[in-house]
C-alpha cells in the first residue's frame, strides 16, 4: 500500500481546500456585488450577465452571497474543531495516566456525550446560551470533544505500554518529558486525520444549523443559509440549491478524502524500513526480530 | 542421522536452479538455488541473515511476499510440478503434502479458539471426518508431538501454553496432513536451549516414523549439523557448499563455512573466544562480478574478485563455490 | 573486593502467593560479567526488572555499592535513575528504541533527562558510539534503517552514556546470529574492562555465556540452584538442571545424547510432593528430596542446592 497512487487525490483535495480558504479569507471581496443588496426588480433571475449565477428570493446576487458566505462557513466550523481539539485531547492524553475509577466515569461521561445527536443538542443549547454561532459552535465542539478524547486516549495508552516509555522512565524522565519526546509526535497523525473528518462533519452541520435558523443570523449569507432559502422556492427555480451543495459536499468530500489519505499513510510512516541489507523483506524479518516479551515471563 | 539417504527413491522435494528477484529493480537475492530431499532425509540451509534461506523456503512453500518473485527450472514436490501453480492450488497443498513450521509458533495460531479446535478443523473440513473422529485423530496427534496430557491440551488457547507447547501444537498441525516434506524455518531458534534440543528430536523421530522429508533453515550452523543429513551453505543467494553434513561440519570446503564453524564454536565452552566474520554480505544486487565472500575472505585472491565462481561437484560427492577449496 | 550488586533473599510476586523470584542471593563485583542462564519464566528477566525497580519486591534487599535500592520511591527513585549508575538494557532494541529519534537523540536521552546541555551532549554521544564501534555517520539514523546487530550497539551505546557502574543485559544477543552475537559479546567484554563495569548478563543461551562470564549463576523457577566459575559449572555442574542445559546445547554429539537421555530419562522413586523446585523433571529425585534443598558449598566459590548434589553424577554414562 504505498501512498504513491493517493498522491493525486491528496493533490486535489489540497487544490480544493486551498480554494475554500482562500474565498474564507478574501470572499467577501472577491465578491462583484454586494451579497445583502437586495434588487427587488430582479427576484429569482436565471444565471446572466448581471448576475452569473442568477439571484435568490430577495434580488440578491447568489454567486457574491456564495462567496461572502463561504468565510463564515469555515469559521464556525473551525471554531467548532478547535473548541473540540482543546477539550477532547488534553484531556485524553492525561486520561492515560487516571486512575481506574477517574478512568471509568470520565469514559462514561463521553460515551454519554457521544450518544447525543449534534444538530438537537445544538438547537439545545442555543435554547439555553442564546441564539448565536459562537454559541452553536461551543455546542457542537462540546459534542465533538469525546470523539478527539477516545482517539488521542486510545493511541496514547498504546504507547504508554511501549517499551522506549518505560526505558525513558529508567532514565528518570518526568511525564511531561515523556508525552513531548515520545507520545505527541506518534499521536499528533491520529489527531490531524480525526480533526479533518470533524471538520466535514462540522461544515455539515454549521449548514444545517443554518437551514434551521440556529446560529447564524439573517440576512449574513451562509452556505446553509442559502441552501434553505433556495429550497423555499424549488418550485420557480429547481436548480438553485445545487450550487451551494455543490460548494458544501466539494469541501466536505476533499476533507475526508485527505483524511483517509492521511490514515492510509500513517502506519507506513511508522514502519522501520527494511534494515540497510535490505536482502529480506521487511515482513520476513519481523518475526526474527519480534522476540518473546518480558512481560510475558510471569511464572 | 542414520537414516541413509537411499539413491534410489524418489525425491519428496526437488528444486533446480532456483531464481528469486526482490524490489522494483529486480536484484537477484537468490540464484542457482538446486537440492533435493529424498524420503525420511533431512536437508539442512543455513546462512546469516541475508543469505537467501528464507527466501528459498518461501519459494519452496509458495508463500508469496510482496515485491519478492521466485521462478525456477524445477520445482517439483513428489513429481508434481510446482511452478505456475495459483495460491488456490498452493494453499491445498500447504494442508496435506506440504507442512511447514516457523520460529514464531503464537502468530500462526487464532488466540480466541482452543489449539485442539485448531487442529482438529482442517481434519473435518478437508480429511472428512466427523467431529468425534477428528478429536480423536487430533487428541492422538497431540500425543505423538510428545505433549504430555494430550486431552487437557486439546482444550487449551494458544495464550495458556509455553512457546515450546506451542510448536509442537505447530508441529501437530503441519503433520495432522500427513504431508510427504515438512519445512522448519527457524523453527527452534525462538525456544530454551532444553525446549529446543526436544523438539529437534521430536522432528528427527517423525521423519524416521513417517519417512517424511525434512528441510530445516537456521542461521545457526549447531543446529543444523546435529539434525541434518546433508547441508547447504548459502551466502549472498548463492549456494557456496553443498554436502554430507558430517563431512562438511568435520572439514569445511569454502571458508565461509569454516567461519560459520568458528563462531558457531560446536560444542566447545571456550572462554574469551569470541571469533567473529568481520563484514558484511553484501545486499542484493550489490556484489562485485566474482565470488561474493571475497570481501570478507581472509583467503581471497586477485582472481576470486575477476570472475563468476562455479559450484564445481567434487569427487566426494560434495560441492563447492571456491577457487581455493580445501 | 565487596560486590557492586548483592542481592539478598529476594523475593518477587506479581500475584499474591505466586513468587517469580524465591529468595534469590545474587553478587557482582566491578569489572565482573555474571552470566544469569534459566529457561522462559525462569524469572531472570525479573531479578534484572527488581534491581532497577520494575518488578514488585516482596521481600530481601538490593543494594549497590552498599546502598539499598529496593525501597526507593518517587521523587528519590528518580534521582537515582538520573544519576546513571545503574543501566538496564532491554531485550528488544527494537521496541526499546523509540523509532522516530535518531540514534544521536536516542543516546544522548539519559544525559537529556539528568539535565546535560545539548552542546556538551554531542560529544560524550559520540564517545559512546566510539565505545560501541559505531559509525559517526550513523547518528543521523532512526533504528528503523539500522541492522539488527547495530541496534543492539545502539542500545549498548546508550547504557553506556551515562558512565554507568553496573549494566543488566537483558537477552542482549538473543536475536543475533552467531558473528553478530560473538561480536557485542566481545564489547560487553572490552567495556567492562575499559570502564570497570559490573555486567549482569542474562542469556537462555549457554553458548553466548560461555564465552564472556566470568560467573554463572542458574536460575530455575525463580530460585537459583547452582552457581560458581563459569568454566568450572560447564565443566562439571554440581546440578542436574545445569547439566541437562549443558547436554542440550546444540552440537554436542553422540556423548552428549547418551547424557542427555539419562538426565531426561524417568525418576524411580519421585516423591509426590517436593519443595525443591526441580525434583518434577529431575530423573534423581526420591524420598529424601521432599524438604526444599539449602544452598551448600561442595567446592570453594562454587554453590548448588540439590539433596543429590553428592551422589547424582554416579549415573551419568562415563
Amino acid at each position: 500500500m504505498s501512498p504513491a497512487p493517493r498522491r493525486p487525490v491528496v493533490r486535489g483535495s489540497l487544490t480544493v481546500l486551498a480554494a475554500v480558504a482562500l474565498l474564507a479569507l478574501f470572499g467577501g471581496r472577491l465578491a462583484p456585488l454586494d451579497p445583502l443588496a437586495q434588487d427587488t426588480a430582479h427576484l429569482l433571475q436565471g444565471p446572466g450577465a448581471a448576475h452569473l449565477l442568477g439571484t435568490d428570493y430577495l434580488g440578491r446576487d447568489v454567486l457574491s452571497r456564495l462567496l461572502a458566505g463561504t468565510g463564515l462557513s469555515v469559521a464556525a466550523a473551525a471554531e467548532a474543531v478547535g473548541a473540540a481539539l482543546l477539550l477532547g485531547v488534553l484531556p485524553g492524553l492525561a486520561s492515560v495516566r487516571f486512575s481506574a475509577p477517574l478512568a471509568w466515569v470520565s469514559l462514561r461521561a463521553v460515551d454519554a456525550l457521544m450518544t447525543l445527536p449534534f444538530t438537537l443538542f445544538a438547537i439545545a443549547a442555543v435554547g439555553v446560551l442564546g441564539n448565536g454561532l459562537h454559541q452553536a459552535m461551543l455546542a457542537l465542539g462540546v459534542l465533538l470533544a469525546p470523539l478527539f478524547f477516545r482517539v488521542t486516549r486510545a493511541a496514547a495508552l498504546g504507547l504508554d505500554r511501549a517499551q522506549y516509555v518505560e526505558a525513558a522512565e529508567l532514565m528518570g524522565a518526568g511525564r511531561l518529558t515523556v508525552l513531548r519526546t515520545h507520545v505527541w509526535r506518534k499521536v499528533l497523525p491520529t489527531v490531524a486525520v480525526t480533526a479533518a473528518h470533524a471538520l466535514a462533519t462540522a461544515l455539515l452541520t454549521v449548514a444545517s444549523l443554518t437551514f434551521l435558523g440556529i446560529g447564524v443570523q439573517p440576512p449574513a449569507p451562509t452556505w446553509g443559509g442559502m441552501l434553505a432559502s433556495d429550497l423555499g422556492f424549488l418550485a420557480q427555480q429547481p436548480w438553485a440549491p445545487a450550487v451551494p451543495t455543490a460548494l458544501i459536499m466539494l469541501t466536505v468530500g476533499a476533507l475526508n478524502l485527505l483524511a483517509d489519505a492521511l490514515r492510509d499513510a500513517e502506519p507506513a510512516e511508522r514502519t522501520p524500513d527494511a534494515p540497510s541489507d535490505t536482502v529480506v523483506p521487511a515482513p520476513l524479518r519481523e518475526s526474527e526480530e519480534d522476540r518473546d516479551d518480558h512481560r510475558a515471563v510471569r511464572v | 542421522m542414520t537414516i541413509a539417504p537411499s539413491g534410489s527413491e524418489r525425491p519428496v522435494l526437488e528444486v533446480e536452479g532456483l531464481r528469486v528477484t526482490v524490489g522494483r529493480g529486480r536484484a537477484e537475492a537468490v540464484r542457482e538455488v538446486s537440492f533435493t530431499v529424498r524420503p525420511g532425509q533431512a536437508v539442512g540451509l543455513v546462512g546469516e541473515s541475508g543469505s537467501g534461506k528464507t527466501l528459498t523456503c518461501r519459494a519452496v512453500l509458495g508463500l508469496p511476499v510482496a515485491g519478492v518473485e521466485a521462478d525456477a527450472d524445477t520445482l517439483a514436490l513428489g513429481g508434481t510440478d510446482l511452478r505456475g501453480l495459483d495460491g488456490r492450488g498452493w494453499q491445498r497443498l500447504r494442508g496435506s503434502r506440504l507442512g511447514a513450521v516457523f520460529q514464531d509458533p503464537g502468530s500462526f495460531l487464532n488466540p480466541s479458539l482452543t489449539v485442539g479446535r485448531q487442529l482438529a478443523e482442517p481434519l473435518r473440513l478437508v480429511g472428512g471426518l466427523s467431529r468425534a473422529e477428528a478429536r480423536r485423530r487430533a487428541v492422538e496427534l497431540l500425543d505423538s508431538v510428545g505433549l504430555r496430557d494430550p486431552e487437557t491440551v486439546y482444550d487449551r488457547y494458544p495464550h495458556e501454553l509455553s512457546g515450546g507447547m506451542l510448536q509442537r501444537v505447530l508441529i501437530a498441525i503441519a503433520v495432522s496432513g500427513d504431508p510427504e516434506l515438512l519445512v522448519a524455518d527457524e523453527a527452534t531458534t525462538a525456544l530454551d536451549t532444553v525446549v529446543q534440543a526436544e523438539v529437534l528430536d521430536l522432528l528427527a523421530r517423525l521423519r524416521e516414523e513417517r519417512g517424511l522429508g525434512l528441510l530445516l533453515v537456521s542461521h545457526d550452523l549447531a543446529v543444523v549439523a546435529d539434525a541434518t543429513d546433508r547441508l547447504l551453505v548459502l551466502y549472498a543467494g548463492e549456494v557456496v557448499e553443498d554436502g554430507p553434513t558430517a563431512e562438511v561440519v568435520a572439514a569445511p570446503a569454502h571458508p565461509y563455512t569454516e567461519a560459520l564453524l568458528t563462531v558457531a564454536g560446536l560444542g566447545g565452552h571456550a572462554r574469551g573466544h569470541l571469533p567473529v566474520i568481520p563484514g558484511r554480505p553484501p545486499a542484493p544486487g550489490t556484489a562485485g562480478p566474482g565470488c561474493r565472500f571475497a570481501p570478507r575472505c581472509a583467503y581471497a585472491t586477485e582472481a576470486c574478485r575477476l570472475a563468476p565462481i562455479a559450484l564445481i561437484p567434487r569427487a566426494d560427492g560434495r560441492k563447492v563455490r571456491c577457487l581455493h577449496a580445501k | 573486593m565487596t560486590a557492586l550488586l548483592e542481592v539478598r533473599s529476594l523475593e518477587v510476586e506479581f500475584d499474591r502467593g505466586v513468587p517469580v523470584l524465591d529468595g534469590v542471593d545474587v553478587e557482582v563485583r566491578a569489572g565482573e560479567i555474571l552470566g544469569v542462564i534459566g529457561e522462559t519464566g525462569s524469572g531472570k528477566t525479573t531479578l534484572a526488572r527488581a534491581v532497577v525497580g520494575l518488578a514488585p519486591v516482596v521481600a530481601g534487599r538490593i543494594a549497590v555499592d552498599g546502598r539499598d535500592r529496593a525501597g526507593l520511591r518517587g521523587r528519590a527513585l528518580r534521582e537515582v535513575r538520573r544519576a546513571g549508575a545503574v543501566q538496564y538494557m532491554f531485550q528488544d532494541p527494537l521496541r526499546s528504541l523509540d523509532p522516530d529519534l535518531t540514534v544521536l537523540r536516542l543516546v544522548g536521552q539519559p544525559l537529556a533527562v539528568a539535565g546535560v546541555r545539548a552542546a556538551e551532549r554531542r560529544p560524550r554521544v559520540l564517545e559512546a558510539l566510539d565505545l560501541v564501534g559505531l559509525d559517526h555517520a550513523l547518528a543521523d539514523r532512526r533504528p528503523g534503517l539500522l541492522s539488527g546487530g547495530q541496534r543492539q550497539r545502539v542500545a549498548l551505546a546508550r547504557a553506556i552514556v551515562t558512565r554507568p557502574r553496573l549494566l543488566l543485559a537483558d537477552e542482549p544477543v538473543s536475536a543475533l546470529d552467531a558473528s553478530n552475537r560473538n561480536h557485542v559479546l566481545r564489547l560487553l567484554d572490552d567495556l567492562r574492562r575499559e570502564l570497570d563495569l559490573a555486567v549482569v548478563l542474562i542469556s537462555h543461551d549457554l553458548e553466548s555465556l560461555a564465552g564472556v562470564a566470568d560467573r554463572l549463576a542458574v536460575l530455575y523457577r525463580g530460585r537459583i540452584v547452582e552457581s560458581g566459575p563459569a568454566t568450572e559449572v560447564l565443566r562439571r555442574p554440581l546440578h542436574p538442571y545445569t547439566a541437562l542445559l549443558a547436554a542440550s546445547a546444540p552440537g554436542g554429539g553422540a556423548a552428549r545424547r547418551a547424557e542427555l537421555a539419562v538426565l531426561r530419562g524417568p525418576a524411580p522413586d519421585r516423591p509426590d510432593r517436593s519443595a525443591c523446585a526441580f525434583a518434577h523433571r529431575c530423573p534423581f529425585a526420591d524420598a529424601a528430596c521432599a524438604p526444599r534443598p539449602t544452598d551448600t558449598t561442595p567446592l570453594p566459590g562454587r554453590t548448588v542446592a540439590c539433596h543429590r548434589a553428592a551422589d547424582w553424577r554416579a549415573h551419568l554414562p562415563s
